[in-house]
């Protein structure tokens, strides 16, 4: 039993990850007055591009780097649309998605037209911390994970930094509450915009790699299974905040593996079944939190809206 | 009265835009755009059947948009129309399933269809105009809590013990729509879109106070509150009225084309929806005419794809650009405007 406990645990670990990587760029950006909905797509393209890295190179390092670049293009792309052309954020966040989807639909049909589907021969596996790893149930857990779990720990802590005790960050916020206010004192919203999405980019690009090349070897249009808009409720719950997002993402990570698990767990005419129900548990969870703890969340006042210098 | 052009303009030139970006993927993957065009008109509206076809695709999404464009008005994200709909059609065939041979199975069918999207719809209206939660997020999510749960429905608690597959049995015969056009799919389901559906969303909108309503509370929610207008009553019942509208493009699908409801009953028709509402400007007859536009991309890319062996994704592709070169559209015409190119 200790074991499979262990089990459930460790695995909750790979999927909080894909959510804490993922809200902690959503929270960067809407930090500065962005609400990204094109999470999904930048989700699914850092996925695709990912797979096909390290399908094409056989090197899951290139693949994690396709997958970083994939996702800083296609946020650079929203960005333009929503800073550069001032078109509506959450109107433009839909079409990002529908276009990653029609995209990547398409040139995976197209660069692997006939035969079997392709897949990876080998993942990224986990790298156990030497000593750590040894100690007894919370090594498993903690110290014997890939590097996607390392970095989304290291991550956090960094970006709570980075937006709250750097001048970077304070700046960003100003944006967040105020991008006219913060225009007229000199701060430059357009450039610091764009920083904030590069670095959504790189994180939920890298989320989506992690799908691909560490968690399924696999690609499939639809991976990413909203787990983009999870991490939106995410951040709300966690009151745009990275400790926050991080606890939250844990949660539903948990929620997720959960479901998992018990499918494993079952065995017998009702495994299946109860399997297929539990699928629908991360969203309903999520929708139930925003429910109880979304009702007064506060976010960044100019939080989705259009801002127009002069 | 003098029309106004604008909205022509802005529809116009989104699709030229499209097309022109559409054209570069085709030449990317060593396609003849012109003749890729040309098949995707054909496939749409080369011969009498096929222009039939183009409306039995019409009538779903058609209905949809109609209800998407209620919410949209009153700037109210619903992106949950794809849940509505399977919602929608589940809890329809499950009354047509357990109603059997009885001369009203077909209406109390659809009654239970658009009180199945009305129902799933409400509860991100209540969250929306009761505590302020971001509908977006809310409606997004479930869609796929609607999905997996009617997934689970078929492949367990109403699987037809007939086939293999996860679906549910036929419905009763007094469930199915009749067909109006022989030896086509042609059914009445289409007729009541176009002609009790279309006109009452028309009426609805353009001619009652609520209409009016949905359109101050999109527009100034603040002076809408000062002018005695109830903001959460309308945002709520407008989301309600677009989800109750989608359950009942569902069970239309199953009713006249299916006969029994699938997992696969919906290819997107919910996202869809949303691209038809921005190109057609959340006007109904717009809508109609971007309904019939969409739904000849889709059968004519089909027929495309098949001809010219090119792969699937074109048509949302297509979708996500033209929502794009929608908000764009505004801009460039703006910008002509300015120089005095085109007046409008």
């Amino acid at each position: 039993m200790i074991e499979l406990i262990i089990g459930l645990l460790a695995t909750t670990m790979a999927t909080s990850t894909v959510l804490i990587l993922a809200s902690l760029g959503e929270t960067i950006v809407e930090r500065g007055g962005i609400l990204n909905l094109g999470i999904e797509g930048i989700m699914l393209i850092g996925a695709f591009s990912g797979f096909i890295g390290a399908y094409f190179t056989k090197n899951l390092w290139i693949g994690l780097l396709m997958a970083i670049i994939g996702g800083i293009l296609i946020a650079i792309i929203f960005g333009f649309l929503i800073i550069k052309l001032n078109l509506n954020q959450v109107i433009s966040g839909l079409a990002i998605n529908l276009l990653t989807y029609g995209l990547c639909l398409y040139f995976f049909r197209y660069i692997f037209s006939q035969g079997a589907l392709p897949y990876l021969s080998e993942l990224i596996t986990p790298i156990p911390i030497p000593f750590l790893s040894q100690i007894p149930i919370i090594g498993p857990i903690f110290f014997n994970q890939t590097i996607f779990v390392y970095i989304a720990f290291i991550s956090t802590p960094i970006v709570y930094y980075l937006l709250f005790k750097t001048s970077f960050g304070l700046r960003l916020r100003a944006i967040g509450e105020d991008p006219s206010i913060a225009y007229r004192l000199g701060i430059k919203v357009d450039k610091l915009r764009f920083i904030a999405l590069i670095l959504e980019g790189i994180f939920v690009g890298m989320a989506g790699g992690m799908l691909c090349i560490s968690m399924f070897n696999v690609f499939d249009v639809r991976i990413t299974g909203a787990k983009g808009f999870v991490a939106i409720s995410i951040v709300i719950l966690g009151r745009w905040n990275p400790i926050g997002a991080f606890g939250g993402a844990l949660i539903f990570g948990f929620t997720e593996a959960l479901s998992l698990w018990i499918g494993t767990l079952i065995v017998g005419p009702l495994s299946a079944s109860m399997s297929q129900l539990l699928s629908i548990l991360p969203y309903s969870v999520a929708i139930i939190a925003l429910l109880i703890g979304g009702r007064r969340a506060k976010g960044p006042a100019s939080l989705g809206s259009i801002f127009l210098k002069e | 009265m003098e029309l106004n052009l604008k909205p022509l303009y802005r529809a116009v030139l989104a699709i030229a835009l499209t097309f022109l970006a559409t054209s570069i993927l085709f030449i990317f993957t060593g396609a003849n755009p012109f003749l890729a065009f040309y098949y995707i008109f054909h496939g749409a509206f080369g011969n009498e059947l096929l222009i039939i076809e183009t409306l039995v695709r019409t009538s779903p999404i058609l209905l949809i948009s109609l209800g998407l464009a209620i919410s949209f008005k009153c700037k109210v994200w619903n992106i949950g129309a794809e849940g509505q709909l399977y919602i929608g059609a589940m809890l329809g065939t499950i009354a047509a399933l357990f109603m059997g041979e009885f001369f009203l199975t077909l209406p109390i069918a659809i009654i239970f269809s658009i009180l199945g999207g009305a129902a799933w719809a409400s509860i991100p209206a209540f969250m929306k105009a009761k505590l302020g939660i971001n509908e977006v997020i809310t409606t997004f999510l479930m869609n796929y809590v609607a999905i997996n749960l009617v997934q689970w429905l078929l492949a367990f608690p109403f699987k037809s013990p007939e086939t293999l597959f996860p679906e549910s049995s036929r419905i009763p015969y007094s469930a199915i729509f009749p067909i109006i056009i022989n030896h086509t799919r042609f059914h009445l389901g289409i007729l009541i879109t176009f002609i009790i559906i279309l006109p009452l969303i028309y009426f609805l909108m353009m001619k009652t106070t609520f209409g009016f309503k949905l359109k101050v509370v999109g527009e100034n929610p603040e002076a809408a509150k000062y002018s005695g207008i109830s903001v959460s009553t309308t945002i709520f019942m407008a989301l309600v009225i677009s989800g109750a509208l989608a359950g009942m493009a569902g069970f239309f699908e199953v009713a006249g084309i299916q006969y029994r409801m699938r997992p696969t009953i919906s290819p997107g028709y919910g996202y869809t929806g949303i691209v038809i509402a921005l190109l057609g400007q959340n006007h109904p007859i717009g809508i109609t005419l971007a309904s019939i536009f969409i739904a000849a991309i889709i059968n004519g890319a089909s027929t495309m794809s098949r001809i010219l062996n090119q792969p699937q994704g074109i048509v949302d592709f297509i979708q996500g650009m033209l929502i794009i070169m929608v908000l764009a559209s505004e801009i460039i015409l703006r910008y002509l405007e300015k120089r005095e190119v085109i007046k409008t």
